[in-house]
């Protein structure tokens, strides 16, 4: 078993009678919500190393540093994508929390960061995030412990706006 | 804003055993130069990364932002004083 | 008395609204302000002064003095004359006893007079001492503006939004709105904001905030916007500051009577409400808009008595009488008009506060008799009034009649500032503190420029060597609430928190984390962990890859401790130090690989630690890798002589003593969920600490609270953490010590390699190894089973000799236990000292080996 596997959801297996279960950190936190889609169980690795540059332009990547950057995809593809990426691969699935939310207006009680030019890494509701668009709409990935207070500042937001 | 964390003055760590008072010197002393300063900041709620920068402190304008050089530069270089007039 | 409709009136006529005054309903029109409407019907005593309850009517109309200022619904200040007319409001008069017209604390003003000059509360109500708290609860009740309802709670609700844009115009008037105008044609992004209601038409091409008031420039372009229920952080490339300029109150004896106007307020009562200010009037002006109010009085039928221009004359005498505080006669020159209108002005001052906050440079203009911003910072521009450019002005003279109220908001009258000259506060800085000139609602806008005047005056020499006073932010009133926002405290929660909560933990603070102090019994929980298995969520530790060709160097240099010779699946605890040799965090390592190894901190500590190893990294540029995995990894551990068959249930990875040893880490599945194991001495019990991802959290714990029910597994919290690791001597970084502690004096001098070549902290601990310890942490049992508190003193020969830092009660060793520092000489085992507990002097013995298994035989079994 490889060293990092206990990183990553994907090498769970169902064997000997055990059915292992996955939770979003953000489920109990969602509920009665609206207008927020939890992006939580999507697959993120960390890649580091000077390779980050030439990633593939296929991938969901989001360059944070020129040797830092968070790639993210489905979480079947993890265990697979660890091997192929160059560099340091770490499957941060868990580590981050993720959301996708609509509309400038609301960002805007959330957040400082200057909204026209993402992808950028900021304060989000008051914890440390990273905020890209996708198709329209924002999405921010933020460590998954602050999950059920960024939720409910989320929502607290929304009622503002109501 | 709090974006970024000031993480202080860059020092000089002694590069061999120090007396006590060189020691304490490093430990608990800073410049705190009227002028240009040389100094650590993180990008705590962003990239988290290590960076340093030029600053004049009266003025508060920052001349100068770069990466921590390569491995070469270890001890830091002297900050960069222009003549301060006595106050 | 409402005029017939005015061109340019603000009033909807077809719109009917009524709100209540006093209990007794009031009439509006739409458009209408609370104070325009009272004025309409006949209402001409608006409140009473803050010091001596002097009646005061209205004066600028436009937000910026203090007499109009009433408390509606329950909210206190409220200045009515710019205040929209809500239909239902409940409209009070504030700091009045009785009524407006009769104010019982108006004898403050009468006979009370010569007892409160200024900074009258230095000098008398001191002695007898005892009696301050009645005097102050006699001048609260006395002086004052509005009250708040401290029981009302939280009404309203204030949300905070930020901008960026290219353009900030502050400022409505015609050159805010050209500047608007021309960069929003410019193709730029701009956003202009107002402070009053009024202006809120939109713009051509930019948006338009009214209410909106500016309350400070700060670096960065940073300009909060107070607009009402919504905090607007604004950030622009450019500000525009178009303020314009404050018409100056003239100070002569009579000033403050009901009647006095500014030439504005007049405007805007004939312009935007049709009503007519006063019958017959007497106008002193100083400059050309000012002089324009002559129009409207003629339009609204006032009679005009007389008109001073004071470019042409500048009389000798001024002064206005009053009955009951009511205008009733001006004289000016000898000439006496009876009048009940009175509009005066000196020379009209640009509002360049904000401009001074960005850091301007304001210079005094003796030509204008003003003050103007000279040089402007960068990204900051100023347009229209406020740089001056208002036409011909006369300077104003500082006082007619050596005699009137200098601020009307503090009730400062010129001789309060004589005064405070003669008693040595010769600076305009010193004179705004003693007197509190300019401190009032207006904030100096009608007051500043005027004080300045007299002190120039009285002092000999002329108002640029007497200089301004600092301009801060807020530049307008704001309510806290409005700063404060919304109040989220961002917690942490871990992936099994909710599991905690089901179960009925109480959840505790540490740090940013909630944690669970127990599930309903601690010494319980402890106790089934010495004779069954208890399981913990630690998911909190701090936990960090550290992977690269240096990473074993970079840990050598960063911690006392040895870890080069760290084998592959072997764990460590480490103490991380500072380079001034004090503790920092502690931890274990365990080496996953040639070149990566697996961190673990404090909950606490977590941040400090990462950022720590981050900033050497940045110092030393080594070829290593930090990866922050704290969130990443939810950790159980899993503690008890059951531990093993539990852990057996759910794992193919051997377990056996012989197959697992103590401080081996394994790689493994445990029930289907891919694990590290770690198998270190945690609560003083054979355990294992499981690290796995965390979004299996929720099922990895209820998997062991199933599988292992028969074998008596009980979830245990922080509370029975504590007392477990406190009867093997465990520390706890910041509890037991403190930024002065080291590694050395905390009783753990092993954890210091001295013959490795460099490390954080080295020399340091080299020199207090020499030095000795000042004091050591050793444990402690108590003779009698008092339970000492924590911070509790040792007493020795009646000094203080040392603190405890850790106190429990232990159910398995029936002792109180715990960790004290005591100076070396009695921390001798066996050692006897005492302990103040209550008053009392309890006694104590020193116990330097771990209280339970010092041998380690229950971990290693």
């Amino acid at each position: 078993m490889s060293e990092l596997a206990f990183l990553s959801p994907g090498e769970a297996r169902a064997a000997d009678g055990f059915a292992p279960a996955i939770s979003s950190p953000l489920a109990r936190a969602l509920e009665g919500a609206r207008g927020i889609r939890d992006l939580s169980l999507a697959g993120k690795l960390e890649v580091r190393g000077p390779d980050v540059e030439w990633l593939a332009a296929d991938l969901d990547v989001i360059r944070i540093t020129p040797a830092r950057a968070l790639v993210v995809c489905a979480p079947e593809e993890c265990v697979e994508l660890r091997r192929s990426l160059p560099g340091l691969v770490v499957d941060v699935t868990g580590a981050l929390a993720g959301i996708v939310l609509e509309g400038a207006g609301l960002m805007r009680r959330l957040t400082d960061l200057d909204l026209s030019t993402l992808p950028a890494a900021g304060k989000f509701a008051d914890v440390p995030a990273l905020v890209s668009e996708t198709e329209g709409s924002f999405r921010i990935f933020f460590p998954q412990e602050y999950g059920h207070s960024v939720i409910e500042a989320v929502r607290d937001a929304q009622d503002g706006l109501a | 804003m709090n974006e970024f964390a000031y993480a202080g003055e860059v020092t000089v760590r002694p590069t061999s055993a120090p007396g006590l008072r060189e020691l304490n010197d490093y430990v608990y002393f800073r410049r705190n130069v009227a002028g240009v300063q040389r100094e650590w900041w993180h990008h705590r709620f962003g990239c988290e990364l290590w960076f340093l920068a030029e600053r004049d402190t009266r003025t508060n304008e920052v001349l100068r932002v770069e990466l921590p050089s390569a491995p070469e530069a270890k001890a830091a270089p002297e900050p960069v004083l222009p003549d301060t007039p006595a106050a | 008395m409402r005029l017939p409709p005015q061109p340019g009136e603000r009033l909807d006529r077809s719109r009917a609204l009524v709100f209540s005054f006093r209990g007794k309903p009031v009439h509006a029109y739409g458009g209408d302000t609370i104070g325009s409407a009272l004025f309409a019907a006949g209402q001409r005593v608006f409140s009473r002064s803050f010091k001596y309850h002097r009646p005061r009517g209205l004066l600028c109309c436009s937000g910026s003095c203090p007499n109009c200022m009433m408390t509606v619904d329950g909210t206190p200040n409220v200045r009515v004359c710019v205040e929209p007319v809500r239909p239902g409001a409940v409209v009070e008069p504030q700091n009045v006893l009785g009524s407006l017209e009769r104010d019982l604390l108006a004898v403050t003003d009468k006979i009370g007079r010569p007892f409160t000059p200024v900074g009258f509360y230095y000098r008398t109500m001191i002695r007898p001492r005892r009696f301050w708290p009645l005097y102050e609860k006699f001048l609260r009740n006395v002086a004052g503006l509005g009250r708040v309802d401290k029981h009302r709670g939280r009404t309203a609700r204030f949300d905070t939004e930020h901008r960026r844009v290219d353009v900030l115009v502050i400022g409505g008037g015609r050159s805010g709105r050209r500047a608007a105008a021309d960069a929003a044609a410019r193709g730029e992004l701009v956003l202009l904001v107002d402070e009053n209601a009024g202006a809120a038409e939109p713009g051509e091409g930019y948006e338009v905030v009214a209410p909106g008031r500016a309350l400070g420039i700060y670096e960065g372009g940073l300009v909060p916007v107070d607009a009402g229920s919504v905090l607007l952080r604004v950030r622009a490339a450019q500000i525009v500051v178009a303020t314009g300029a404050v018409e100056q109150p003239l100070v002569f004896p009579g000033n403050d009577l009901v009647g006095v106007m500014l030439p504005d307020a007049a405007r805007r009562l004939i312009r935007d409400f049709s009503l007519k200010p006063g019958d017959r009037a007497v106008v002193v002006a100083a400059d050309d808009k000012a002089l324009t109010i002559l129009d409207d009085l003629e339009r609204a039928g006032v009679e005009v008595a007389a008109t001073i221009d004071l470019r042409e004359h500048d009389p000798s005498e001024l002064s206005a009488e009053g009955r009951g505080g009511r205008l009733r006669a001006v004289t000016v020159d000898g000439a006496r008009h009876e009048c009940d209108l009175l509009i005066a002005s000196g020379s009209p001052q640009p509002a360049y506060s904000l401009l001074a906050q960005a850091g301007a440079r304001i210079e005094y203009d003796a030509g204008r008799g003003v003050f103007l911003p000279a040089t402007l910072p960068p990204g900051v521009e100023a347009v229209g009034r406020v740089t001056g450019e208002v036409g011909a002005i006369a300077p104003a003279r500082a006082c007619y009649g050596g005699e009137g109220f200098v601020c009307i908001c503090e009730d400062v009258a010129v001789k309060d500032l004589k005064r405070a000259l003669a008693e040595g506060f010769d600076s305009i800085e010193l004179a705004k503190r003693y007197t509190t000139v300019t401190m009032g609602p207006c904030q100096g806008r009608l007051c500043h420029l005027p004080s300045i005047r007299l002190y120039a005056h009285e002092q000999g020499t002329d108002e640029a060597a007497i200089g301004t006073t600092t301009a801060r932010p807020p530049w307008a009133p704001v309510t806290l609430g409005l700063l404060a926002g919304r109040t989220h405290e961002p917690a942490k929660r871990t992936a099994l928190h909710h599991r905690h909560e089901e179960l009925g933990a109480t959840i505790m603070w540490t740090g940013a984390w909630r944690r669970p102090h127990s599930y309903g019994d601690a010494p319980a929980e402890a106790q089934n962990v010495h004779e069954a298995v208890g399981v913990i969520d630690v998911s909190t530790l701090g936990k960090l890859l550290v992977a690269g060709p240096d990473a074993a160097a970079f840990l050598e240099r960063l911690y006392p401790n040895r870890y080069g010779d760290l084998k592959q699946g072997r764990v460590r605890y480490g103490v991380l130090s500072t380079d001034a040799g004090r503790i920092m965090d502690d931890g274990t390592i365990a080496r996953l690989g040639e070149d990566r190894f697996y961190v673990t901190t404090t909950s606490t500590g977590a941040e400090a630690v990462v950022g720590w190893f981050e900033w050497w990294n940045a110092v030393w540029r080594m070829d290593v890798e930090i990866v922050d995995l704290t969130g990443a990894v939810a950790a159980v551990n899993v503690a008890g002589p059951r531990a093993r068959d539990l852990l057996g249930r759910l794992t193919s990875t051997d377990v056996s003593n012989e197959g697992f040893r103590y401080l081996d880490a394994r790689h493994g599945h445990v029930a289907g969920v891919p694990c590290l194991m770690l198998r270190i001495g945690f609560v003083g019990e054979l355990g294992y600490e499981l690290h796995f991802p965390s979004l299996h959290g929720e099922y990895l714990w209820d998997t062991l609270l199933e599988r292992g029910a028969d074998l008596g597994v009980r979830p245990f919290g922080l509370e029975a953490q504590r007392i477990l690791r406190l009867e093997k001597q465990h520390i706890i970084v910041g509890q037991d010590t403190d930024s002065e502690s080291n590694a050395l004096d905390a009783n753990m001098p092993w954890i210091v390699k001295f013959d490795k070549e460099d490390f954080v902290g080295k020399w340091a601990l080299e020199h207090a190894r020499e030095r000795g310890p000042r004091e050591l942490l050793v444990g402690f049992e108590m003779a009698n089973g008092t339970v000492p508190p924590e911070g509790g003193q040792v007493v020795r020969s009646g000094r203080p000799s040392g603190r405890v830092t850790s106190s429990r009660w232990s159910r398995e060793l029936g002792r109180a236990i715990g960790l004290v520092w005591l100076p070396p000489e009695l921390a001798q085992e066996d050692a006897s000292f005492e302990i103040r507990v209550d008053g009392r002097l309890e006694p104590a013995h020193v116990r330097l080996r771990p209280f339970f298994d010092p041998e380690g035989e229950k971990l290693r079994a």
